[in-house]
């Protein structure tokens, strides 16, 4: 019998989710599988791709709270089965991470790590991290008003990154700038607001899954070669770069991280910079399956409580290319879709 | 030379670093150069070899070898 796998984050749009590429790779795990993609607007690309998600369900917003979005993955378990769940999205963790248990009672498994893991990577905590595991991390303010984004300027200089305590990073070279990002980031996401130092190097992130005890299922650097405006990444190249490699398993020992992960850096000489530790697969995860690593996979298989292949030793070299495609769907797939919340 | 070490450098000029991503294109006779910088040769050694392979003068040789030596410098491939 087919594993039958939800993965969200299906909006492979010019931001992606990582949902298309957990599922490319878990479609290549050599397994028996049924995939089903989760998501938030009709519109999203993965729903029509029948070729990868045989089943689509659109998912309340975690939001709208615990019971209703676990509600709804229990209808989808009843009806059609389902057995891992793949939460590919920041919003989802939390809910998720928390309603773990809930779920597995139903029958429904998730390699996830914990509320506190979830927690300690988060932007404003990242210097703590960065301590523990001996890498640097640009000098950061944590600002909550305009009072302080100016004593931050005033000690950083020129140029500094206004973050957004979950989303959006832009590099301000003045102080008109950095005030007009600050208010737009203020205004689209609240405060706080991440005033950092830039730091010059080689942009390199590193994914991987770990497995809750300290050890790891794998990992993949790479180094960003083309970005969009966004700053997604467009095409990459694997890195083997020992320094880092070697930070991103301290990393995974000193937390004992349990499940996905991206951990972003600045590489300058032999120097480590922690940037960015997200708790989940990037949307570029489908690379680490390219080269032999296939970490959606492996999670997969976590998740059910399989014995998961744990060598990593990918090529440096290798290329990923994005690149946009276009296909032609049925308005049956779209009807269903708005009028029955599944196809 | 280091850094030299682990560069993959292929026939036609193409030199991939590992550690960075970064690529480099050369031509053939920074290949030559490379290629005797990873064996450790000297720039004593260097210069004669190029004397010897493309028929310059040993000023010449010495000047462009000091050239490419700080281009690679520039890049943080040799300290």
């Amino acid at each position: 019998m087919s594993v039958k796998v939800a993965v969200s984050g299906i909006n492979a749009v010019d931001n992606p989710g990582p949902g298309v590429g957990i599922a490319k790779g878990i479609k290549e795990s050599g397994m028996d599988v049924e995939i089903y993609g989760l998501a938030y607007d009709s519109m999203e690309p993965g729903i029509y791709m029948r070729w990868l998600f045989k089943r689509a369900f659109m998912m309340p917003y975690p939001s709208v709270g615990e019971d209703v979005f676990i509600e709804r993955l229990l209808y989808i378990k009843a009806h059609h089965g389902l057995d891992v769940l793949v939460p590919a999205l920041d919003a989802e963790l939390p809910l998720v991470i928390k309603a773990a248990d809930r779920l597995k009672e139903a029958g429904i498994h998730t390699f996830l790590p914990t509320y506190e893991q979830f927690k300690l990577r988060a932007k404003d905590r990242l210097p703590e991290v960065a301590e523990r595991i001996g890498v640097k991390v640009p000098k950061t303010f944590v600002v909550s008003s305009y009072e302080g984004l100016v004593k931050a300027t005033n000690e950083l200089g020129f140029p500094v990154m206004i973050k957004g305590i979950f989303y959006k990073a832009k590099k301000a070279f003045n102080a008109a700038e950095a005030t007009t990002h600050f208010n737009a980031i203020v205004s689209e996401w609240g405060y706080p607001v991440i005033v950092q130092e830039v730091i010059s190097g080689e942009e390199m992130n590193v994914v991987g899954l770990g497995d809750g005890e300290g050890g790891h299922f794998g990992l993949v650097a790479i180094k960003k070669l083309w970005i969009t405006s966004l700053g997604k990444i467009w095409t990459g190249v694997t890195v083997r770069n020992e320094n880092l490699l070697n930070a991103t398993e301290r990393f995974v020992r000193e937390l004992r991280w349990r499940g996905g992960f991206e951990f972003e850096c600045i590489v300058k000489d032999d120097e480590i910079y922690l940037i960015e530790i997200n708790p989940r697969f990037p949307a570029w995860v489908y690379f680490s399956a390219g080269v032999g690593v296939n970490l959606p996979a492996r999670l997969m298989k976590a998740a059910l409580g399989m014995e998961a292949e744990r060598d990593w030793d990918y090529e440096a070299g290798k290329l990923y290319i994005r690149y946009t495609d276009d296909f032609v769907a049925d308005m049956e797939v779209f009807q269903n879709v708005v009028v029955k919340g599944e196809v | 030379m280091n850094r030299l070490a682990r560069l993959a450098i292929s026939d036609e000029g193409f030199i991939f670093d590992p550690e960075t991503g970064n690529s480099y294109t050369t031509n053939s006779t920074g290949v030559f150069i490379l290629n005797l910088l990873k064996s450790g040769a000297d720039e004593d050694e260097i210069v004669k070899a190029l004397v010897e392979e493309y028929g310059v003068d040993e000023e010449e040789a010495r000047r462009d070898l000091y050239d490419f030596l700080e281009q690679l410098r520039v890049y943080r491939l040799i300290d």
